[in-house]
């Protein structure tokens, strides 16, 4: 069974004089174990998809179901728990919090979600291993390059043992080698775990290393290609 | 990671706004509590100089003497009543007092007096005017014999500029050597040559004591005699000459200008008056205005003459009240006002503070924070800062405080007669600490909670996509 399952799906921004449609009738069905990337020009609605299926916004109509759960419906507090507990984010420009260290940052998913602090404690330490980042527990993201904060988002993203993790434009701030070493440790954790990854991107070198790659243009999917 | 920790962190990620921010809550706290403290000491030390000194809390009088003072509204005196009034808990002291106005004369110089008719067993425990008697005196006399003293010559500048002050005690005396004191040698041979003689009364005294500023007036010194004359009881004319046996120095520069004590016997005597008093006076050991109000009703209960009143300093001292009133309320507008400009210093920085982080905001309602836990931690923050400004306020305003509490600032020069003139001792006092202070420390709290208000609005509305892109 798919653990995401897109029905019908519309959004139309009319927050300007001009009426914006950035994705029209999507049908889409994510299945647990896939390391997916929906590609797409700028404009294409790649990002606005990632929000929908990541419960931070909500579309104009169709449905989104996560598990057993309709997306759509969920309101206000409900969905803010529901993204804790079920959703990874990785975002293009890291987003870690910098008053935190990089074991504190993965550390905060599992307080916000009640884990006792033995626990996280140990969890976020094995983690930032996972990642290659052992040796920078301590470092606050000032002191990390942007290729070991991406990395820290990962970990921070698997900490609360979501179903799926959403990355948008997870390389595009990074260089090759920092891209390759990401690349390597999530397709690692895809492989060898099962983590569910989704990304946004147009970085050919994540497009190569995809198992589905959705093509959107214009709001619309283009083409659904498994390798 | 505690919420506390984060928040601490959080203040320190823009050092030098959490600075400007707390020194802004740190001067407002010191001078806010500091301003309060002034306004109260002076109110404490106007009600301490006249109401303890002289009017007392509650008095119980007959029911015309408030509208007319004169002997004929004075009530037989009654020596049980005033036992029973002064086994009420919280009553302090309470004494007799008869009152009458005349004219004190001496040679060619005449001024209208207050002739106080008191018990002195009583009137001690009460006000114990015997504490200001004047017992030194700078006179031009003394100031010579100063100067040709070649061990005190070096002080005579000093000392001539205080020429004809009088002092209770050696303390006060040796005040005017504050600037640069001098050794006790010196002292004792300056307080040897300007003693004075000088008593206080006693219940069958045939003499007066006049008020410091009176005897000056009149030119009269201890061992004079003063010559009152006046209306007695029931049109009855009241004329005597009575002997100076002390002069006291009453705070109350008010006072000091027109009092002549006389023992009560004596003054009935003078007025004719046997037996009957002006009216009780009563101090009280809890003078709040709580306890003012239920020693009154007490008292109340006890007086069961239809023609006697009881009455409270605040009933019979509108002037009082109202002046304290007035200062209170415009000390308050200032303060007002000094709050305005700091809460405007803290919702600027709280507004930089949401609008730089509405980023990170976003970041964490995505990941799955609560707002209401978002709003916590970032109101935490605030109370923080706050509690730094309001902490240090408290560090270098508290000791203020309590030192010129103990040692209040004399006034000195144009601003001391000024004052003097306007009926006020010449003393700058601050009352010690006690809930005014922790209430500037509220107040200040409380305008970091309105000022929260616009982050709290701003987060509950915040859009997690619009966040995000910013």
């Amino acid at each position: 069974m798919a653990i995401i399952e897109v029905v019908s799906l519309d959004k139309i921004y009319n927050d300007s004089a001009v009426e914006v449609t950035a994705l029209k009738n999507i049908n889409l069905s994510i299945s647990s174990g896939e390391f997916t990337a929906i590609v797409g020009p700028s404009g294409s609605g790649k990002t606005t998809l990632l929000n929908l299926i990541g419960g931070l916004d909500y579309p104009t109509s169709g449905k989104i179901r996560v598990g057993d759960v309709w997306l759509n419906e969920l309101k206000g507090f409900r969905l803010i728990d529901f993204r804790l507990h079920n959703i990874g984010f990785v975002f293009q420009s890291y987003n870690l919090i910098p008053v935190l260290t990089a074991l504190e940052n993965v550390e905060l998913i599992m307080q916000l979600q009640g884990v006792s602090a033995k626990e996280r404690r140990k969890r976020a330490t094995e983690l930032l291993h996972r990642v290659g980042l052992g040796d920078r527990c301590d470092s606050r993201p000032s002191k990390l390059s942007g290729g070991q904060q991406q990395r820290v988002a990962v970990a921070r993203a698997l900490a609360s043992k979501p179903k799926y993790i959403l990355a948008d434009e997870p390389t595009a701030n990074l260089d090759g080698k920092s891209t390759e070493t990401l690349l390597n440790v999530m397709e690692e954790l895809n492989r060898d775990e099962g983590v569910t990854f989704i990304f946004s991107t147009h970085d050919q070198r994540v497009i190569n290393r995809a198992r589905r790659v959705v093509l959107l243009e214009d709001g619309y999917i283009n083409s659904d290609t498994f390798n | 990671m505690s919420y506390l920790k984060m928040a601490q962190r959080n203040l320190w990620r823009n050092k030098r706004r959490t600075v400007i921010t707390v020194s802004s809550i740190f001067f407002a706290t010191l001078f806010a509590v500091v301003m309060r403290s002034f306004q109260l000491g002076s109110y404490s030390l106007m009600i301490r100089n006249s109401i303890e000194q002289y009017y007392g809390f509650i008095r119980i009088q007959h029911s015309g003497y408030t509208q007319d003072p004169v002997l004929e509204n004075t009530f037989e005196s009654n020596r049980e009543l005033l036992d029973k009034i002064q086994n009420i808990s919280n009553v302090k002291a309470v004494t007799p007092r008869l009152e009458t106005f005349s004219l004190a004369s001496s040679g060619n110089i005449s001024k209208g007096v207050l002739v106080l008719g008191i018990d002195p067993e009583t009137e001690t425990r009460f006000s114990n005017p015997e504490n200001f008697l004047i017992r030194f005196k700078l006179t031009p006399k003394v100031i010579e014999s100063l100067s040709r003293d070649s061990f005190l010559y070096p002080l005579l500048e000093v000392i001539s500029k205080h020429r004809d002050a009088v002092f209770a005690d050696k303390f006060e005396l040796r005040e005017i050597f504050a600037d640069d004191p001098i050794s006790h040698s010196k002292l004792r041979k300056i307080l040897e040559l300007s003693e004075v003689e000088g008593r206080f009364l006693s219940s069958n005294d045939r003499g007066v004591v006049l008020s410091s500023r009176l005897a000056r007036f009149l030119k009269l010194e201890v061992g004079d005699s003063v010559i009152l004359m006046g209306q007695g009881y029931q049109g009855a004319s009241a004329v005597g000459v009575y002997p100076i046996v002390g002069i006291v120095k009453i705070p109350n520069p008010e006072l000091d200008n027109r009092v002549v004590y006389m023992p009560l016997n004596l003054a009935q005597e003078f007025t004719n008056v046997l037996n009957r008093i002006s009216y009780f006076a009563i101090n009280l050991n809890n003078t709040s205005d709580n306890q003012l109000r239920i020693t009154a009703d007490s008292i109340k209960a006890i007086v069961t003459e239809s023609y006697l009143d009881v009455k409270t300093w605040q009933e019979l001292n509108r002037v009082l009240v109202q002046q304290i009133e007035s200062d209170n309320q415009s000390g308050n507008a200032f303060l007002f006002l000094l709050y305005l400009v700091v809460f405007f210093g803290i919702l600027g920085t709280v507004i930089m503070m949401v609008h730089e982080r509405i980023h990170e905001f976003g970041v964490l309602i995505s990941l799955g924070m609560q707002k209401h836990k978002l709003i916590f931690s970032l109101f935490l923050e605030l109370v923080l800062m706050a509690l730094m400004g309001i902490g240090f306020g408290f560090l270098v305003g508290i000791p203020i405080i309590q030192y010129y509490s103990f040692y209040p600032i004399r006034l000195s020069g144009d601003l001391a007669n000024m004052m003097t003139e306007m009926g006020f001792e010449p003393l700058l006092p601050m009352a010690p600490v006690s809930g005014f202070v922790w209430g500037q420390g509220i107040v200040t709290l409380i305008m970091v909670m309105i000022a929260s208000l616009y982050p709290i609005r701003k987060i509950i509305k915040l859009q997690v996509v619009s966040a995000l892109k910013r």
